[in-house]
C-alpha cells in the first residue's frame, strides 16, 4: 500500500512541475512587449544588429524550440542567463533565496510554534477571558496590513528610538572582527521584518489551531480521558493536539507558499534583499529568464510544501491512510 | 515619484514605485511630526579636512540597482553612475557642466571639421597596474563602432577612421560633429576587453571593472549595496571621499527617513510629496534643479497607408486645437505639485541657450477661445451645443489617449487634457496600462491615437531630443510616426554646426517649427529634486540636472566632509 501511494504522489508532483514550467514559459511569451527593444541600446539601431542580439539571447528560434532548449537546460539545472544582469540565472536567483530563505525560516518557525501555543492555550480555556483576548488581538493582528505594520515598527524603532536599523540585511560595508560579528549584524537587521510578519500572520494560526481543538476537546475520547482521571495537560497536548493538528499543517504548507512570494511587501519596507525585490525588477525589466525561474521557485515551493503536509497528514493520522 | 532612466534608450521617464508610498501618504505627516529631532549619527569616518582627500565615506540612497558593470550593455541610470567614476572619457564636464579635459588634455578640429585629433595624457595607468595607451582609445572606439548596439554607438555613427600617432589619436568623419563623441564614450582597457566576440561582450557582466578614473571598483552586494574606493594612482586631483557606497532601498519613504536617521548622506530622486515633507529638517538641504527631460501628449501623424490611427489626427489644426485646449501651467500646479516648468518645445531649460524660448503671446496653450475658433473654421461643428463636435459627413472628434497607469503624474495630466479637450468638443477615451506594454502599443503597432510619456536626454548636447522626431527614426525613437523633410535638414544641418551662434539658431528654428506642427504636446519639464546632509557633507554645486545622476561626476569628487 505505502509505496502505490508515495509513487502517485510523487507522480502528481512531476506532472504539476511540467505544466507550471509550460505555463511560465509561455505566460512571459505572451506577454506584449519586445525584450529586444529594452536590451538594444543604440539610438541608431539596424535591423542587422536587432537580429543579432536576437541570437545571442536564443530568441530568434520559434517559441517551440526555446522551450525544448530551456527544458533541457533545466534537467541539466541551468536556468539560463538573464537579459539584464548579464549573469547566470541561477547565480542571481541563489543570492537572493539564500537572504529570502533566512527570513521566512525565522518567521515561519515563530508563527506556527508560537501561533499554535497560543491557540492551544485560548482552546483550554475556552470562554475565559485570556480566550476572548486572544481571539479579539488575533484579530486585530490579522487584520492590519503587512505594508502598514512594517512601516509603522521601522518609524518607532528604527528613527524615532532609533534602536534597530531601517533597511538591508547588514551594515553597509561593515567591517567584522569575527563571523560571530556579521551573525549579529545581520540578527539585529533581521528583528524588525520577522517581527512584522509574525505580527500580522501569528493570528490565523492561533484562530485555526483553537477552533480546531475546540472541536476536538468535544469529543467523546476526551470525556473518556477525563473519566480516567487524566490530567488536564495531559489530555491537552497528549491527546487533542496531535487530533487537532490536521488543518494546521494544511494552513502551514500553505503558509510556506503564500509567504515565499508574499514577504515581498515586508522585503519592500526594509528593503531585504530577498526574491521579492528580485521578482519586481525583473518584472519591469522584462527579464523572462530571472521571471522564469523566479516563478518556479515559487510553485516548486507550494507544490513541495503541500506534498510534505500530505505525508505527514498519514503520520499524524493514520485513518489518511486508507484514503 | 517617476524614475529617470537616463542613458535608457527609448530615455523614457519611468515607473514609479508607488507600491508603498501612497498606502502610507495619509500616515506620514502625523508620524513624520513625531519624529524631528530624530537621533543623527554622523558618519562615524568623517574625519578629512576641508580641501583635501578625506577618510569619509560618502553614502547614497538610491531605489533601483545597476543591471551590469558592462558599459557596452548597461542601460540603467544607476549603472552609468557607478561606471562614470571608474572609467574616464577623453573629455569630460566640470561642475557647471563645461567641457574640461579627461584623458585627453586637449583636443584639435581640422578646417574642414571632419577630422579632430586628440592629445592624450601620458602617464596614466589603468587601475590594474598596466599603463593606459592611444591603443586603448582606439580599441574602444572601434569596438563600439562595430558592435553598433550600445548607447554610444550613435555617437560614432559617422565615424569613417581612427588611428593612433603616438600619443595622439585621430579621428575622422564623414562629415563635421557638433556633439564631440569624446564626451560621452568611457575607454576601455584592451588588454581586458581584446578577443571578444560581439556575442562575447554582450553577455559579460564586468563584475570586477577596471578603469582609469578617481575610483577603483569596490564590491557590490546584490540588492544591497555597490561601492567604490579612491584609485591611489589618479592623475587628476585626488578626490575627496575615500569611499562613496550606494545604498538600495526599496521604499522611498523609508530612504528619506534613513537620511533623517543619518544612514545615508545623499538622496537621488526625491518624488515631490516626500520633498515637500523634508523641507525645514535640520541639517539637510533640499535641492531642486532644472532636468534634461520633459513629459508630452504624443498624436499619431502616421501618413502610412496602413496606419490604423485616426486619420483626424493629420489635420494639423485638430492637434492646435488640442494644444491650446489645455493650459500647462495648470498641468504642472496640479499633476506636478509645482516641482517644474511648463512646457514648450523639445530642449529642456537644463540646455541652456540652446532651449528655443517661445514669447507668451505666440504659445500654443491655454487659449480654449483660439481652439474653437481654429475648429469652427475647419468645419468641425457640433451638432448640439457642448457636445463632441463632428466633421462634415458625421464623423466624431473621439480619439483614444493612453497613459502609463505607475506613473501618477501622468495619468493625472491625462485626466486634466482629456477635461480640457471636452469643453472644446474633442472626446477623448483614457484607458491606463503599464508601461512596456504602452511602448509596444506606440513603437510596434499604429492602432493608437494619443498617448502620455516623456523623454529624457541621453547628453548634455540638444542632438539627442533633437533627433527624436526624424524620419529616419521611424521604427527607432520616432514614437509619433512624424515626417518632415524641412525638420530632417535643419536637424542635420546642427549636427554638423561647429559655431555655437549658428547652432543656436538653427535647434532654435528646428524646434520652432516642431512646436507649430503640434505633434508633440510638450506638457512640462519636471525639476531634478534631490537632498543631502549639508551638516555632513559640502561642496556641491548647483549643478543644471542634479548633483549626482548627471553627466558630470564632479560632485563626487569634490564633496569634502563638513
Amino acid at each position: 500500500m505505502r509505496l502505490p501511494y508515495l509513487a502517485r504522489k510523487v507522480l502528481q508532483l512531476v506532472v504539476l512541475l511540467f505544466a507550471v514550467v509550460a505555463f511560465n514559459f509561455l505566460l512571459f511569451r505572451v506577454l506584449p512587449g519586445d525584450p529586444i527593444r529594452l536590451y538594444a541600446r543604440s539610438g541608431r539601431l539596424t535591423p542587422d544588429v536587432v537580429a543579432q542580439l536576437r541570437a545571442v539571447f536564443g530568441l530568434d528560434k520559434p517559441v517551440w524550440e526555446q522551450f525544448l532548449i530551456y527544458l533541457k537546460g533545466l534537467l541539466h539545472g541551468d536556468l539560463g542567463f538573464s537579459y539584464t544582469y548579464r549573469r547566470p540565472v541561477a547565480q542571481i536567483v541563489g543570492e537572493r533565496l539564500v537572504n529570502t530563505f533566512v527570513l521566512l525560516t525565522a518567521a515561519t518557525i515563530l508563527v506556527t510554534a508560537l501561533g499554535i501555543v497560543l491557540g492551544v492555550w485560548a482552546a483550554s480555556r475556552r470562554g475565559s477571558k485570556v480566550d476572548s483576548s486572544t481571539v479579539i488581538s488575533s484579530l486585530v493582528t490579522w487584520s492590519m496590513p503587512t505594508f502598514w505594520t512594517g512601516m509603522l515598527l521601522l518609524f518607532a524603532f528604527g528613527v524615532w528610538f532609533h534602536v534597530l536599523p531601517t533597511s538591508g540585511i547588514s551594515t553597509p560595508l561593515a567591517t567584522y572582527s569575527s563571523p560571530l560579528g556579521k551573525v549579529a549584524d545581520v540578527g539585529r537587521h533581521l528583528i524588525l521584518p520577522t517581527i512584522t510578519l509574525v505580527l500580522v500572520d501569528i493570528g490565523q494560526f492561533v484562530l485555526i489551531t483553537r477552533s480546531s481543538l475546540v472541536d476536538v476537546l468535544t469529543e467523546d475520547f476526551i470525556t473518556t480521558a477525563k473519566a480516567k482521571g487524566m490530567s488536564k495537560r495531559r489530555i491537552v497536548w497528549g491527546h487533542a493536539v496531535r487530533n487537532g493538528m490536521l488543518p494546521v499543517v494544511t494552513a502551514t504548507a500553505l503558509y510556506v507558499g503564500i509567504v515565499v512570494g508574499g514577504a515581498i511587501q515586508v522585503e519592500t519596507v526594509f528593503s531585504w534583499p530577498g526574491m521579492g525585490e528580485l521578482t519586481y525588477e525583473a518584472v519591469l525589466r522584462r527579464d523572462y529568464p530571472v521571471l522564469e525561474a523566479c516563478f518556479l521557485l515559487f510553485a516548486v515551493t507550494v507544490i513541495v510544501a503541500n506534498f510534505l503536509s500530505d505525508l505527514l497528514y498519514r503520520v499524524l493520522d493514520p485513518r489518511v491512510k486508507e484514503a | 515619484m517617476t524614475r529617470l532612466m537616463r542613458t535608457d534608450l527609448t530615455r523614457r521617464q519611468f515607473l514609479t514605485r508607488v507600491g508603498g508610498g501612497t498606502l502610507v501618504a495619509l500616515t506620514m505627516p502625523e508620524i513624520l511630526a513625531a519624529c524631528t529631532g530624530a537621533g543623527q549619527t554622523a558618519t562615524s569616518t568623517a574625519s578629512g579636512s576641508p580641501g583635501g582627500p578625506s577618510a569619509a565615506t560618502l553614502r547614497i540612497g538610491w531605489s533601483s540597482e545597476p543591471d551590469t558593470m558592462n558599459p557596452l550593455t548597461s542601460y540603467s541610470t544607476e549603472g552609468v553612475e557607478v561606471q562614470q567614476l571608474i572609467y574616464d572619457k577623453l573629455m569630460d564636464y566640470d561642475a557647471q557642466l563645461k567641457v574640461i579635459p579627461g584623458l585627453a588634455q586637449s583636443s584639435e578640429v581640422s578646417a574642414d571639421g571632419s577630422e579632430v585629433t586628440y592629445h592624450l595624457r601620458s602617464g596614466v595607468k589603468w587601475h590594474d597596474g598596466k599603463p593606459f595607451s592611444a591603443d586603448d582609445v582606439v580599441f574602444t572606439f572601434s569596438t563600439i563602432a562595430a558592435q553598433a548596439s550600445s548607447q554610444f554607438a550613435q555617437w560614432l555613427a559617422e565615424m569613417k577612421d581612427i588611428t593612433a600617432k603616438g600619443n595622439d589619436v585621430v579621428v575622422t568623419f564623414s562629415k563635421p560633429q557638433a556633439f564631440d563623441p569624446a564626451l560621452a564614450i568611457p575607454i576601455l582597457p584592451k588588454h581586458i576587453w581584446q578577443g571578444m566576440s560581439n556575442a562575447d561582450v554582450q553577455k559579460f557582466a564586468n563584475d570586477t571593472p577596471v578603469g582609469t578614473g578617481p575610483y577603483t571598483f569596490g564590491e557590490w552586494q546584490r540588492g544591497q549595496t555597490v561601492s567604490v574606493n579612491r584609485y591611489e594612482g589618479y592623475w587628476g586631483t585626488p578626490p575627496g571621499p575615500a569611499s562613496i557606497v550606494w545604498v538600495l532601498f526599496q521604499n522611498e519613504d523609508v530612504m528619506a527617513q534613513s537620511m533623517r536617521a543619518g544612514e545615508v548622506d545623499i538622496l537621488t530622486e526625491v518624488p515631490p510629496t516626500i520633498y515637500d515633507g523634508l523641507g525645514g529638517v535640520a541639517g539637510l538641504t533640499q535641492v531642486s534643479l532644472p532636468g534634461f527631460s520633459f513629459h508630452h501628449i504624443g498624436m499619431n501623424v502616421s501618413s502610412a497607408a496602413d496606419s490604423k490611427g485616426n486619420p483626424l489626427l493629420l489635420d494639423k489644426s485638430v492637434r492646435q486645437a488640442l494644444s491650446y485646449a489645455v493650459d500647462r501651467n495648470q498641468l504642472v500646479q496640479i499633476a506636478l505639485a509645482g516641482h517644474g516648468k511648463p512646457g514648450s518645445v523639445l530642449l529642456p531649460p537644463a540646455l541652456g541657450d540652446y532651449m528655443l524660448q517661445i514669447p507668451v503671446d505666440q504659445q500654443i496653450n491655454a487659449n480654449p477661445d483660439k481652439a474653437n475658433q481654429l475648429l469652427d473654421a475647419a468645419g468641425y461643428t457640433a451638432p448640439n451645443a457642448g457636445g463632441t463636435r463632428q466633421t462634415s459627413n458625421g464623423t466624431p472628434l473621439e480619439f483614444r489617449l493612453i497613459a502609463i497607469e505607475s506613473t501618477t503624474v501622468d495619468v493625472r495630466a491625462a485626466q486634466l487634457f482629456r477635461d480640457a479637450a471636452a469643453k472644446v468638443g474633442i472626446k477623448l477615451d483614457l484607458n491606463t496600462m503599464d508601461e512596456n506594454t504602452l511602448g509596444n502599443v506606440v513603437y510596434s503597432t499604429t492602432d493608437w491615437d494619443l498617448f502620455v510619456w516623456g523623454w529624457d536626454s541621453g547628453v548634455n548636447d540638444p542632438d539627442y531630443l533633437l533627433g527624436v522626431p526624424l524620419t529616419s527614426q521611424i521604427g527607432g525613437n520616432n514614437d509619433v510616426y512624424y515626417s518632415n523633410k524641412t525638420y530632417d535638414n535643419l536637424y542635420s544641418q546642427q549636427a554638423s554646426a561647429l559655431e555655437h551662434t549658428t547652432r543656436v539658431d538653427l535647434t532654435g528654428q528646428a524646434q520652432q517649427l516642431y512646436y507649430e506642427d503640434c505633434a508633440y504636446i510638450v506638457m512640462w519639464y519636471q525639476d531634478k529634486l534631490q537632498a543631502y546632509r549639508s551638516d555632513l557633507w559640502t561642496g556641491f554645486a548647483d549643478t543644471p540636472g542634479g548633483i549626482v545622476f548627471n553627466f558630470t561626476r564632479a560632485n563626487y569628487t569634490n564633496a569634502r566632509p563638513v
